[in-house]
């Protein structure tokens, strides 16, 4: 039960993992939103996304992260990406039209360039998206993520939004998955004991050993929880008082630092962008290295 | 004074099944350890969780320092009361070691200035001080013992309830505990200690001891009166407590030592040192 090790927290001490965790999520989600703008050039959306690969490649030696387990995680996707090329590639798309053509078929049927730009795009857009996540949760402890969600979420205790119940059911849950997968393993090895096989058998009989065990397990969980709440009560928890906090988060010198650096990032993306959109022709590729791609 | 008072308490967990505490009355008296000792089933569980007001008797009254506790000033009361359960998976909340000291410290309102040297030295009097930074899933059963006790003293209460809270523990961890809980009484003379235990030695410790048996009080007295009576014993099967079975093997054989209190005074006695 413990093979689930993508994105598992890393105890190191890099500049990433000392990081405010509010800020971690909010550069986070700034970089999400910049790799997901797309230009009108072929070319500078998929400079801008290797750019975004090499930097993130830096993030992840910085903090550490183990290319190990992208890869892992990236091979069970093989399929994912055949599918995606099937659909980008061969399905017809009236927007290719007038695009450089690939392969014609017939006059009704083309490949075009422009399919497999897209088709690239989207796999490294998902690749991005990979090594950015790893960054976040191998750095962060997941309770020091829901210390940050509490915190975005303060504002909504304005419409009375129960922030700090939902902050605190989210860190119990947490809490307590490592006990509930000991506890899955110990009644499924009982189970096994009694002849239940929850590898073999017909569907039939994978339902009855499923049954077997989520019953069981229910009943421990709901038991668990009950003698939880007398615990929290007898120390005395009371959800509505007001209560002081052990846990401060503290925004440091490298957090101003990091901030400063997406920031920039963001910044730039977002004015190529701005550009674009305005509709000026942003030729990266072409400004950076006097060569026309040629696409 | 009487710190806790139970005046003929009933309970059942839900209307129609048969109830599990049944009559109950006993006192305990300011700075006093008592024991609680009884079969597995016999409602001492069920008997720590009325006490604390997380279930409401049946029938009867409790009374916290003379003071009839009810649903209006169960959190006022409560805070007296430390509670270390039987479960320690159950009832360690924190992520890590220190978060969970913290925990009910911070529902305290203590200043986040001061609950680091609380965790410290709390931490440390219990042995902990080298895994505050550890997850629950990566300690043993008898760390998160060790946690819980250090939880529930570091909020200073006026009365703390063991429900087999050494259970886990390892003969140096129970003494080390013991000692604790000392030294403690030391400082707090009027500390009243009422301990759940199924461990003979440690309930021969205590001022009184109180036998349960299927939800009744069977025999409530001084530890050596309660020992010594074998009949009682057996109907518990419990073992006698070391001293008091060596006494009583001695004194079949003709030793003179009804007076002797504790092992010297026996060595004494068998091998006079003039
Ligand atoms: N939550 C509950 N719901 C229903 N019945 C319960 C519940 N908890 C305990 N009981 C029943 O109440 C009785 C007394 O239980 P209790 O836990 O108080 O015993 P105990 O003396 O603490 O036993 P042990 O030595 O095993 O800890 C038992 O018969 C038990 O089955
Ligand atoms: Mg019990």
């Amino acid at each position: 039960m413990n093979n689930v090790t993508f994105g598992r927290y890393t105890p190191y001490n890099t500049f990433t993992h000392k990081l405010d965790p509010r800020n971690k999520l909010f550069i986070l989600i700034l970089l999400i939103v910049a790799i997901f703008f797309q230009f009108h050039v072929w070319s500078t959306t998929l400079l801008l996304s290797g750019a975004f690969l090499i930097l993130f490649i830096l993030m992840m030696l910085i903090s550490r992260v183990s290319f190990l387990n992208i890869f892992k995680s990236l091979k069970s996707m093989w399929f994912l990406i055949i599918f995606l090329l099937v659909i980008y590639v061969f399905i017809p798309n009236k927007a290719y039209e007038g695009t450089p053509i690939c392969y014609q078929f017939n006059e009704h049927y083309a490949i075009y360039w422009a399919s497999f730009y897209q088709c690239g795009y989207i796999i490294l857009r998902i690749i991005l998206l990979f090594c950015l996540t790893m960054v976040l949760t191998s750095t962060t402890k997941p309770m020091d993520l829901t210390y940050a969600f509490e915190w975005y979420m303060t504002p909504l205790k304005l419409i009375r939004f129960p922030v700090h119940e939902t902050a605190m059911t989210l860190s119990i849950a947490l809490r307590f998955i490592p006990t509930l997968l000991d506890e899955t393993e110990r009644i499924m090895k009982a189970q096994e004991s009694r002849g239940v096989d929850f590898g073999r058998g017909g569907l039939g009989k994978k339902f009855k050993a499923i049954i077997s065990l989520i019953i069981p397990l229910f009943v421990s969980a709901i038991q668990r929880s009950e003698e939880l709440s007398d615990a929290m009560e007898a120390r005395g928890y009371d959800p509505r008082a007001k209560r002081t906090k052990y846990r401060k988060l503290t925004f440091g010198w490298r957090d101003a630092i990091a901030i400063l650096f997406a920031g920039a990032i963001f910044g730039g993306v977002l004015y190529l962008f701005i550009l674009d959109r305005t509709g000026t022709q942003i030729e990266l590729f072409q400004w950076i290295f006097k060569v026309n791609p040629g696409f | 004074m009487n710190k806790i008072e139970l005046k003929n308490i009933s309970f059942s967990y839900s209307k129609d099944e048969t109830e599990v505490v049944k009559h109950v009355s006993f006192k305990v008296h300011e700075g006093s350890y008592v024991s609680i000792i009884g079969h597995n089933g016999s409602g001492k569980s069920t008997l720590a969780r009325l006490i604390i007001g997380l279930l409401a008797p049946n029938d009867g009254e409790i009374y916290i320092d003379d003071e009839l506790l009810t649903s209006k000033n169960v959190r006022k009361l409560r805070q007296k009361i430390g509670l270390v359960f039987q479960n320690p998976d159950n009832q360690f909340i924190g992520a890590t070691v220190e978060d969970d000291i913290a925990f009910g410290l911070e529902n305290r309102r203590i200043p986040r200035k001061d609950m680091q040297d609380i965790i410290n030295n709390y931490a440390k009097r219990v042995g902990m001080e080298d895994f505050l930074t550890k997850e629950p899933s990566r300690l043993s059963g008898g760390q998160k013992q060790r946690v819980a006790i250090a939880g529930a003293l570091s909020l200073n209460p006026e009365i703390l309830i063991l429900d087999e809270a050494t259970s886990m523990l390892d003969p140096k961890g129970k003494s080390d505990i013991r000692e604790l809980i000392n030294e403690m009484k030391k400082n707090n003379p009027n500390l009243t200690i009422l301990s759940i235990t199924h461990d003979v030695e440690e309930a021969y410790d205590s001022d009184e001891v109180i036998v349960l048996n299927k939800g009744e009080v069977a025999f409530k007295g001084k530890p050596q009166d309660v020992f010594s009576n074998r009949k009682i014993l057996e109907s518990l099967s419990l073992e006698m407590p070391f001293i008091m079975d060596l006494k009583d093997k001695l004194a079949n054989q003709d030793f003179k030592i009804d007076k002797c209190q504790n092992i010297d005074e026996i060595a004494e006695v068998l091998w006079p040192s003039k």
